[in-house]
């Protein structure tokens, strides 16, 4: 079976977890990586609908049945992380039946800032905040926090209006997570879209190129 | 005790511990649409929930595919547990619950294989899984992990229908339908309901099983539709 690389994106509710995936995905694309996306969703399944509405329905970015949809039984964490079980029943069928993805993108439903992955579901980590939670949240820590590849800090535009000290942020976040990566975006007008496309290009899909593009080349 | 009777202790421990990753804690088995139509009210609408799908459809047709998968993998007798596994499938008509019945088998089957490397039928059934000649149906996945992890019958038959018990109650925790104490309670007056399946159902063969709850194969396929939800099934 091949081993298809994945990303777990984690976030509190209304961090911007599926607008991300929204956003990064037609970067992905364009370069020709083929995409498939689980989202846990923790009551219902409309950011499911919605991402596969956005990405595959209006944009035909990807086939519909890449956008699964997963229901967690209200254990946002439990499904991520100690009981991973449901969500690897899934991959496994992908990584069976569709071994031309290049990536994997497992979104956790909206959970606390204690939310990580387990490294058997996902390879690589991003963990996303927004301002409107003030500019306290990464200094607050928590192992989402600390512990991701890449922490993003997302709704830079709200931090005037919301009393976000940007600088704050970014000093408490270097102190916290030492050396490991953050970036400020804006997902609503794709500010540092393409900055996270290159972490996720270098850090784990080690420059590879898409397989679509490699098989061309084999091709020929 | 002796060292054998600890060691069966222990791994019935593990098994029926919540926290063993199987995944159960995704399924309502309909109690959320139930919850969502105000059908479902209290400890005694959840009590009788759980006698129907015990007494009508998990006693008498998974209990009686473990019986049968752990009979004849003492047995060594792998063509009759194929015949079991094909058997609790097609006992399954809603395709939420087979779909999520065979995920949490195959899970539990691959979890098993992670410390248990030396049982032959475990790594049988784990292959028959990869070549798609079994579905890894959960009652019978059970089986044999039971089997490997050397717990009898008896043993293996009340984790059963104990899992599905405390799966439901748990669920009913989370949509705020009882108590945590309410929870406690209603799974202790199942006891009587659990003891007396165990006993209607034991020693019957592949041909006797058969399931009948037709309310809620509707109530199942009515969840598979609703727009908004927290479990699986």
């Amino acid at each position: 079976m091949t081993h298809i690389p994945r990303i777990g994106i984690g976030g509190p509710v209304g961090s911007g977890k599926s607008m991300l995936i929204e956003r990064l995905v037609p970067v992905l694309a364009e370069i020709g990586y083929s995409i498939s996306i689980i989202s846990n969703d923790v009551i219902s399944k409309e950011d499911a609908d919605r991402i596969r509405n956005n990405l595959s329905t209006k944009k035909g970015l990807l086939p519909e049945n890449m956008v699964i949809g997963l229901a967690t039984g209200g254990c946002p964490h439990t499904a991520v992380r100690e009981d991973p079980s449901m969500n690897l029943a899934i991959i496994e069928e992908m990584e069976d039946n569709h071994p031309e993805l290049d990536l994997i993108i497992i979104e956790s439903g909206g959970d606390n800032i204690t939310t990580t992955f387990s490294p058997i579901l996902a390879d690589y980590f991003i963990y996303i905040i927004d301002v409107a939670g003030g500019d306290k949240y990464p200094r607050k820590g928590g192992l989402g926090i600390t512990n991701c590849d890449l922490l993003v800090i997302n709704k830079i535009d709200l931090a005037e209006l919301v009393g976000a000290n940007l600088e704050i942020m970014r000093t408490d976040a270097e102190k916290l997570r030492k050396e490991k990566p953050f970036e400020f975006i804006n997902c609503k007008t794709d500010q540092g879209i393409k900055k996270i496309a290159e972490h996720i290009i270098h850090d784990l899909l080690l420059d590879s190129q898409p397989k679509s593009i490699h098989l061309e080349k084999n091709k020929i | 005790m002796n060292t054998d009777e600890i060691n069966e202790e222990l791994a019935v421990m593990q098994l029926s511990d919540s926290f063993f990753p199987t995944g159960l804690y995704s399924t309502s088995n309909g109690l959320e649409f139930l919850f969502s139509k105000n059908e479902i009210k209290g400890i005694e609408d959840i009590k009788k929930m759980i006698r129907v799908n015990i007494e009508q459809q998990i006693g008498p047709s998974d209990c009686v595919a473990l019986e049968n998968a752990l009979e004849n993998a003492e047995k060594k007798n792998f063509e009759e547990i194929i015949q079991a596994d094909e058997m609790a499938f097609i006992m399954k008509p809603i395709k939420e619950i087979r779909k999520a019945s065979t995920n949490s088998g195959i899970q539990l089957i691959k979890c098993v294989s992670e410390f248990v490397k030396n049982n032959d039928i475990l790594n049988e059934y784990e292959k028959a899984i990869k070549e798609k000649k079994v579905h890894g149906i959960f009652p019978v996945a059970f089986a044999i992990c039971c089997h490997a992890l050397q717990i009898r019958k008896e043993k293996s038959l009340t984790m059963l229908l104990y899992g599905f018990t405390v799966s439901v109650i748990g669920a009913a925790l989370r949509l705020g339908l009882i108590q945590h104490l309410e929870g406690q309670r209603i799974l202790h007056e199942v006891k009587p309901i659990i003891i007396q399946t165990l006993k209607q159902n034991s020693n019957k063969s592949l041909s006797d099983m058969w399931q009948f709850a037709p309310q809620f194969d509707i109530i199942q396929m009515s969840h598979e539709k609703m727009d908004s939800k927290m479990f699986i099934t």
